[in-house]
Formats: C-alpha cells, structure tokens, sequence
C-alpha cells in the first residue's frame, strides 16, 4: 500500500505552525483530490487543509486541538482503504502543544482523540530540555515552563534564547497558584507583532475631529462610518506622502500606493482587513470591498492578502461610548494610525500616533489639518 | 615541499629519514625488502640500507614481532610492517602481552621503542577477512599507544614521532589513503603526537573522526555548508591517547556532537568519545550526542553491501542535518 503524507501547510508567510482544529473525514473514507480534509487555523485565519491526490484518509492523523508546526505529518492518503480502527487510536509522534482554545466552540470529531488540556507544568525537572537549554535558562533566568518546544516536543537552546530576548518574565512562582492557557495562535501573531514594535520611536498628536458631517453622509449613503474614515484618511495621505513610507536602517520606502488597514475587533483576537489602493478607488468600490472583508471576518475566512500589506492604519473604538480618546500602537510597516475616540457634541477625538523616524511633529500637524479640512465637507469627497 | 604527495610517499620519506638519521632504526615485515612492501612505504630502502635493516619475514606475525619486540628490549628502534591489520590478530601476543606489559612490569627498566604498522580498513572488496577494523580490540590495552594519521603532513610527522618514542606505538593506516594526495612541508614544525587537529573550523556542529572517515565528513561538511550549516571537523589522529580537551573545547562552542567510525560502532572507538565527551560536556549538549559507526556485522564481499556496511559522505551528511534540523528529512 502506497502511503502519501499530508503536512501542516504554510498558509501564510509568517506562520510556524498552525492549529488543527478538526478533521472533516474520517480515517477510510474516500477522498477525492480537492476535497476538504481538514481545518487549520492560521495565525490570521482559518483554513482548509485540502487533499492533493485521490486515495483514503489513512492514519495515524494527528489530534485536533494542537498547534503543529508547518510541513510536519498530520495524516496519510492511501491508495487501499485500511482498517480505519486502531491505527487512530496510536498518535504520531507529532510536536503539539495543547491548547484549548477552540474546544469550547469545536469539539473533536475523534472519539480516540484525548481532548487536550491545560496543565500547569511547575515542576521544570519534568520537562524534556536539553541539558544545554537548562544551563541557558538558568543563565538566562528564563522559566523553562514558560518555553514552548522546539522540534520533537523537546526544548534546546533555540528556545530558549528567543524566550529570553522576549525579555524579562514575570516570577509566577511569587504569587497565587496559576496554571498556563497556550496562546491561539492569533494571540500569538499578535503579541509577535506588537513586541516587533518596541524600537519604534512614537510620538502622539491629538485633535478633534468633527464627524457630524460625515455621519450625515454616511448615514444617507448607507455605508460604514469607519469606511468613509478610512477613505479620508488615505486621502489626506496622498496629500502628504510620508505618512505612507515606513522606516527600514536602508531608507525610507516609499510606497506607490495607499492600503489602509483597519484594526477590527473579532472574538479572540485582533485583526487589520485592508483597503486596497483606497485613495485612487471610488467610495462604492470600497464600500464593496468593505462589506466582502466584514463577512469574511465574520466567518473567519480572512485570507493574506485581505490582511497584509497595509500602509496606514485607522483604528475606531468610537462605537464604545465609554471611550474619550486612545492611542494606538503603529504597527510594523506603517508610520502612522490614527486612533478614533467616542463622538461627542458632533465631535471625535483623533490620535495620530506616529514613527518619529519617518515624520515629524510639524508633519503630523499638518497630515490632520488636511484630515480635519477634509470630514469638515465630505460632500466633497465621499 | 611537493604539493601533491601521496600518502605512502610521506611514510616512505619518513622511514628514510629515520633510518638515516639513527642506525638503531631498522623495519621488518612481509616483503618489505625485495619488493619495497604492499604499499610501497618500504620502497627503495631496501637498495639503501641493506637486508640487515629491511629485514624480509617468512608469514609468521607472532614470531617476527615478538622478535622485534625482544630487539626494542635491547636498545634497538624496529618499526614492523603488518601486511594488513588482519594478520595482526597473530601477533597480539606480542604486542598486547609483551610490549604493552613489558615497561609496566620491568618498573621502566625496559623501555619499548616498537612501532607496528598496518594497514587496514575497508578497502574494495576485501571480504570480511580482510576488510577489518581493530580499533576496538587495540584501543582497550593500556601501555599501548595508536596513531591514525589521514594526510601525508599527519603520516610524515607521526610516524617518525613514533620511531622516536620509546613506547609501544601501534600506527594504523588506512588502505584507502595510501594514495590519496596531499600538501607534505618537512620544514613545518610537527604537532604534538598525539594532539587532535581541527581540520575545519565550524560552529553549528562537530563532526569528531579519524582517518579515512575524517577525510569523508570533511567533505560531508563542505557539503553541508552550501546548506547553510557550519560544521567543525575534528580529526583525532590519534586514539590512544585521545586529546580530550580539544574535543570537549569543540562540543562546548557547537553543542551537538556526531562521532563518525568506520568500525563496527558496538563498543568501539564512537563509543568511548560519546561516553567520556557525555561525562565532560552533558551541561552543554544541546542533543544527544550520535554516532555514526560501521554496521555490527562482517564486512560483507558484495559491492553494494559492502558499501552500505560503512558510514559513506552521504550518509554522514544525512545524520548532521538530522541532528541540526530535526524533522525536516523523513
């Protein structure tokens, strides 16, 4: 019998390693080249993990609920069907870490699968390291229970060294009893991407925004607030240039372009669908745009490029009424956000925080006077 | 000196200089007079120094290097050709009985000025009888040293550092090295005997080998290298005693160790180096340290099997990257 092996496939160009979250066959059952086999979630979205061949789902197929790193073996496809029964039952000897944050909302289709949990690992003798990696973690004062494995679910000095330039960890051993949730591996990407952040040098410059106007507007148009925002936003950066550069120790690139990313609150994470080229496209078009990246949000199916390869971003709490004004954190491979508070007497707060390697203070100034000019007479615009 | 010399040239040019420099020095074996030895390291000395000091034996292991261990008693320097490390099992008594006890038991009062060449190792279809490896066997008797030279730089000094010395040196060559080529300078001054050499300097892993195997995973790391893995190549060039601190000093800056032998790898030469290696470096592995050793079994006669008996440049290759990047070859 010829056995194919299926891996955890690269769904993006930043993920290491992707979240089973189920399988959609069965060990046995017939598929056909195309066919879904499974889920996977990304660092951004979920997935489908497709068969490439025509055969049968073979096992050992590795248990859903576990981070796997990318190209390692998750299953076979067969060209004879097997007895589906006890090979299940042993699993691979696939790295995983548990986690458990999709159990809630996606049960395991395995019966023979051991539904992952947490557990606290306190006591650091039980875990495999290398003895290289338990002189470094002591050198280095990094909690080994705190250090995700390396290959083969052991952990060597690799590891350990990236755990130790995440910088210092808190002593957990101080206080009440814990025990460790796993990140999702969205949670992940996003504290990735935001400790990516700590060598931008920021400043902040705040303003009132009057947003009656453009309620107005938006209101008689049926469209997104938010949407008409972003779309004066990249205008008033196509008036001002550097704000669509971004800082590398090479220059200042500057990009053809406006893409603005759109920080958007989804359940258990945070995530930044784009606008394309939403200076130069008319507001109908975005709006489209707009309203196929919302639904895909919603169902999780945001893929790359419906999030990577912002130049600005907005980031809009002012649906919460609670909040007066925020500053956000530029993202890395943008200089600027600008962050919206709660509207109030027909006015918002707007925040630009901004790279101060790539514009300054006098810049940011006038990026919101063309901004305040432009939400002042949107009938102009929008 | 010449650029291109060929391993059985240096030992050749060795043997003369010995003989010439110190009378005392005198070698014997099967035809190494006559016919100037199997592989030629006796060539012309014959013509030289005359059938006193190049001494042609009848087949009889056990009787000429007893003979040239009673000589070596008396103040005299023999340096015995073996005609392969296989006839040496004949001999054993002599070398692991006598000249390997002799100082220990006379309180010094005998010194043991022998060496005893032989070639062996896994040649072109040799069979088992005569394809052997006896690191194993020589390496676990005290009061015996072994060199394991694999340049002609190694083989020129080495040899004529054991004719020197006045302990029992058993000097292994490797069948396949004898003509491989190789930079000889006789001005360069000599390392210590039995110093281990870096033969390059890598930081991601050290490959630790000796003779023919330290020519081959040098060039699995070249190999490698094109992969983006820097590995460091230690040659032993000797294995008794073993240069410790130069091996330990490696693993401590590399961290993962692969030990690469031609033997079999049951209790053999890999297998003292990952233990004491272990027992001296365990705080700064960062894998398990792995050896990669002949198969345990005969050599067989068949080309191909014979071929897969053996750790080969690819084969070393294979087990560096799976040390490095584990789970990424299947």
């Amino acid at each position: 019998m010829k056995k194919e092996p299926i891996t955890m496939p690269v769904l993006s160009d930043t993920m290491e390693s992707g979240h089973l979250i189920k399988w959609l066959k069965q060990p046995g059952d017939r598929v056909k080249k195309g066919d879904i086999l499974a889920e996977a979630e990304s660092d951004k979205a979920i997935m489908d993990v497709e068969a490439f061949s025509d055969g049968y789902l073979t096992g050992p197929l590795a248990s859903p609920g576990t981070d796997i790193p990318t190209g390692t073996v998750i299953g076979y496809i067969s060209d004879a069907p097997e007895h589906a029964g006890n090979e299940t039952e042993q699993q691979p000897s696939i790295p995983a870490t548990t986690s458990t944050s999709q159990n809630s909302t996606q049960p395991a289709t395995h019966p023979s699968a051991a539904p992952p949990h947490e557990h606290a690992r306190h006591n650091t003798r039980d875990i495999k390291a290398s003895p290289y990696a338990r002189g470094l973690a002591h050198e280095l004062g990094v909690n080994l229970a705190t250090v995700p494995p390396g290959p083969q679910g052991i952990i060597q000095a690799p590891q350990v060294v990236a755990a130790a330039m995440q910088g210092p960890q808190p002593n957990l051993d101080a206080g009440p009893g814990w025990r460790f949730k796993m990140l999702s591996s969205m949670r992940r990407a996003v504290a990735d991407n935001m400790s990516a952040t700590v060598n931008t040098p920021t400043f902040r410059i705040s303003s009132d925004l009057r947003m009656d106007l453009l309620r107005q507007a938006a209101k008689k148009r049926g469209m997104s607030l938010t949407l008409l925002l972003a779309k004066a936003l990249a205008l008033t950066v196509t008036k001002h240039p550097l704000f669509n550069a971004v800082y590398t120790p090479n220059g200042l690139a500057l990009r053809q372009q406006v893409n603005v990313g759109i920080a958007a609150d989804v359940p258990g994470g945070l995530l930044t669908p784009v606008l394309h080229n939403a200076a130069e496209r008319p507001v109908p078009e975005l709006a489209e745009d707009w309203r196929i990246l919302k639904n895909k949000l919603k169902r999780q199916r945001l893929a790359p490029e419906d999030y990577e390869g912002a130049t600005i971003y907005l980031s809009n709490l002012g649906m919460f009424k609670v909040v007066k004004s925020f500053e956000a954190i530029v993202p890395l491979g943008a200089a600027a956000i600008l962050s919206v508070g709660a509207q109030k007497d027909g006015a918002a707060s707007g925040t630009l925080s901004c790279d101060h390697r790539v514009v300054y203070g006098a810049d940011a100034a006038r990026f919101l006077e063309t901004l305040t000019a432009l939400l002042n007479n949107p009938g102009d615009w929008s | 000196m010449s650029e291109e010399t060929p391993v059985w040239k240096a030992l050749n040019l060795a043997m003369d200089a010995e003989m010439s420099d110190d009378d005392s020095v005198f070698t014997l074996g099967e035809d190494v007079g006559l016919y100037g030895g199997s592989y030629r390291v006796t060539q012309d000395l014959y013509a030289r120094y005359g059938e006193w000091r190049v001494r042609d034996t009848p087949i009889s292991e056990g009787s000429f290097t007893g003979l040239a261990v009673g000589a070596a008693m008396v103040g005299m320097r023999p340096v015995v050709e073996i005609m392969t490390v296989n006839f040496a099992l004949l001999a054993l008594d002599a070398i692991i009985n006598m000249a390997a006890k002799i100082p220990f038991m006379s309180g010094g009062q005998f010194p043991m000025p022998l060496v005893v060449r032989m070639p062996g190792g896994v040649a072109k279809q040799l069979a088992a009888q005569h394809s052997q490896r006896l690191e194993h066997t020589l390496m676990n008797v005290p009061g015996l040293r072994i060199a394991v030279p694999a340049t002609p730089q190694d083989a020129w000094w080495q040899l004529r550092q054991a004719i020197r010395s006045d302990e029992p040196i058993v000097f292994l060559e490797h069948e396949l090295l004898y003509f491989s080529k190789g930079t000889l300078d006789t001005k360069l001054p000599p390392p210590p005997m039995h110093r281990a050499t870096v033969r390059r300097p890598g930081n991601d892993l050290t490959i630790i080998s000796y003779s023919h195997m330290a020519k081959l995973s040098l060039k699995a790391a070249e190999r490698l290298s094109a992969e983006g893995m820097d590995i460091e190549v230690i040659d032993l060039r000797s294995l008794r005693p073993i240069d410790w601190d130069s091996c330990a000093a490696s693993v401590e800056k590399t961290h993962h160790l692969l030990v690469v032998e031609e033997d079999c790898g049951f209790a053999g030469a890999g297998a003292e180096i990952v233990a004491t290696l272990t027992e001296r470096c365990f705080h700064f592995l960062d894998a398990p340290a792995q050896r990669l050793a002949g198969l345990d079994m005969p050599t067989p006669y068949n080309g191909t099997l014979e071929t897969a008996s053996i750790p080969t440049t690819a084969s070393i290759a294979d087990a560096a990257r799976q040390m490095l990047l584990p789970g990424e070859i299947s």
